[in-house]
């Protein structure tokens, strides 16, 4: 792991009751990973299920945590990113309460400040979601 | 240039071209020009030239950057950046 559930909020813009990442377990340039469990509490839980909008969510902050993180390596400071549009969503299961999740994100392209990624979540051992999305990174 | 190891000529990968941006971008073939404009034609804003960048890539083999596109304004430009790329 190389940043903690008491240290994600350094790396993204994103502030509680909206942080829907607790750790990133990895983040190269081309592969990043994060967990998160999900709680009771959590805004996006609906009937005990964490919903297909915090799944995509997790993906775009699981990307805001990485592209902080490999900014700050390159003595640089986080910049923002915005999702631009989800294409390929496929969602399989939505994940129980108590459940973690862990997510990985493949970057396929990158046009100017504007990258193009694969997201996907398990949950033990299962896929729950995948999807591409675009994600717009301020420059 | 080899498109599903099928060799092609210079013509053959502008009329596979224009088949993969038609079906794509949802545009008439016949519109695709060389006089016309690619971004207008096409209906691209900045997200869609990622997916532009994307399809050139899995069709063609050719990686483009956003520096690329500084100086393309139509189908013409596009193609003589695209054969550059392939050193055709």
């Amino acid at each position: 792991m190389i940043i903690g559930k008491e240290a994600i909020t350094d790396y993204i813009p994103h502030r509680p009751p909206f942080v829907m990442v607790d750790k990133l377990l990895s983040a190269t340039r081309e592969r990043f990973e994060s967990e998160f469990e999900i709680e009771r509490t959590n805004l996006l839980v609906s009937n005990g299920f964490f919903q297909e909008t915090g799944l995509i969510e997790n993906v775009a902050q699981t990307c805001a945590a990485a592209f902080g993180y490999l900014d700050r390596e390159e003595a640089g400071e986080p910049r923002i990113g915005f999702i631009g549009a989800v294409s390929k969503l496929h969602v399989f299961e939505l994940p129980v309460v108590g459940s973690t999740i862990r997510t990985v994100v493949t970057p396929l392209h990158q046009l100017g400040n504007i990258y193009l990624i694969k997201g996907e979540i398990f949950a033990e051992g299962r896929i729950l979601l995948g999807c591409e999305m675009k994600i717009v990174v301020t420059e | 240039m080899y498109a599903n190891d099928v060799k092609m000529s210079w013509e053959e990968v502008i009329e596979e071209t224009r088949d993969f941006l038609s079906e794509e971008f949802e545009v008439d073939r016949d519109l695709i020009l060389p006089e016309n404009s690619l971004k207008d034609t096409l209906d691209l804003d900045s997200l869609d030239y990622v997916d532009l960048v994307v399809l050139i890539d899995e069709n063609l083999n050719v990686k483009l950057t956003g520096e690329d596109f500084k100086e393309i304004v139509t189908f013409g430009d596009f193609y003589q950046l695209v054969r550059k790329k392939l050193a055709l």
